[in-house]
């Protein structure tokens, strides 16, 4: 698995594109608690793990529990955690959540990749 | 020789880059080109504050609130340019009205193309950006706006640009090219 992380805009889905020559439906968009894994890639995980803090849902253990699914895949989670502490609970929550589970997609990636500027930097 | 630096706030994005510029003039002609249209006396501070840090280095000040082109219109093209910074510059120009807080998007994407233009004509710049693009929020639609546009212009300079630095706590990290000796 390959795990891509950046801020917004910094051009992440444009060089996962490049990359690993993605077309339109590789690619998943998460807008809710489930993710279709059957995409070779799987972008916006920030937005599943809002989906999970606002359901109450575990993120981790969802993606523990489809872990030989995307073994093989292209995830990308936006960078959230540069800013001041969030003033709203829900977006701590989201923030903690998120920092978890990109904790555990790194550790479990061949490869993770920070984009800057649309520039590569290899972490792992 | 081109060089784009960007971070946080107060990371050693501004230091870096006069130091930069003045190795890169190598005692030859260098401009400051200003991008701050003041609009209080907490920005005149500011103006004030950073003409005498820049004071005994020798730079010539372009004004440039909006208008690129036109500010460097007069200027030598092989001397070295500091231009501190895009944010201020997409600033001006994406919300020509600060009370109304409309955009200009069409004013936003001729400025990225003359931040371009200006990072291939010239024979050294070195350009300041910020890095905000890595917090836990959703924006409203103008902020969205102003971010996605900045870190376009970020994008397309770190295309042309020779060199692209991330500072972060007064280090700095080298995302392509070499720092100049």
């Amino acid at each position: 698995m390959v795990f891509i992380i950046g801020g917004a805009y910094q051009g992440k889905l444009t060089y996962a594109k490049a990359a690993f020559d993605l077309a339109p439906e590789d690619i998943f968009t998460c807008n809710g608690t489930q993710i279709d894994f059957g995409k070779r890639c799987v972008r916006s995980i920030e937005e599943f793990t809002l989906a999970c803090v606002q359901a109450g849902a575990d993120a981790v253990a969802y993606f523990a529990a489809h872990r030989e699914q995307w073994e093989d895949s292209i995830l990308i989670c936006r960078d959230i955690f540069c800013g001041v502490v969030p003033l709203g609970a829900e977006n701590r929550a989201w923030r903690q959540e998120t920092g978890r589970l990109c904790r555990y997609l790194s550790a479990e990636a061949g490869r993770v990749v920070r984009i800057f500027c649309g520039l590569e930097q290899r972490l792992k | 020789m081109t060089v784009l630096i960007s971070g946080g706030s107060k990371s050693g994005k501004s230091l870096l880059a006069q130091e930069l510029t003045l190795r890169l003039a190598n005692g030859g002609k260098r401009y400051y080109v200003a991008t701050m249209i003041p609009a209080d006396e907490e920005d005149r501070a500011r103006i004030r504050r950073h003409l005498a840090e820049r004071e005994g280095m020798g730079f010539e000040t372009l004004e440039c609130g909006r208008d690129l082109s036109a500010a460097l219109q007069t200027a030598q093209p092989d001397a070295a340019f500091l231009l501190d910074s895009t944010t201020a510059l997409l600033m001006n120009v994406l919300f020509p009205d600060p009370v109304s807080c409309e955009t200009d998007t069409d004013a936003a994407a001729r400025c990225a193309d003359e931040l371009v233009a200006f990072a291939r004509s010239v024979r050294h710049a070195v350009i300041v950006s910020d890095s905000l693009y890595a917090d836990a929020a959703h924006y409203d639609g103008s902020t969205e706006v102003f971010r996605r546009s900045l870190a376009r212009i970020d994008r397309a300079l770190a295309a042309v640009c020779d060199v692209v630095i991330e500072a972060a706590a007064g280090n700095f990290t080298i995302h392509k090219g070499e720092l100049p000796l």
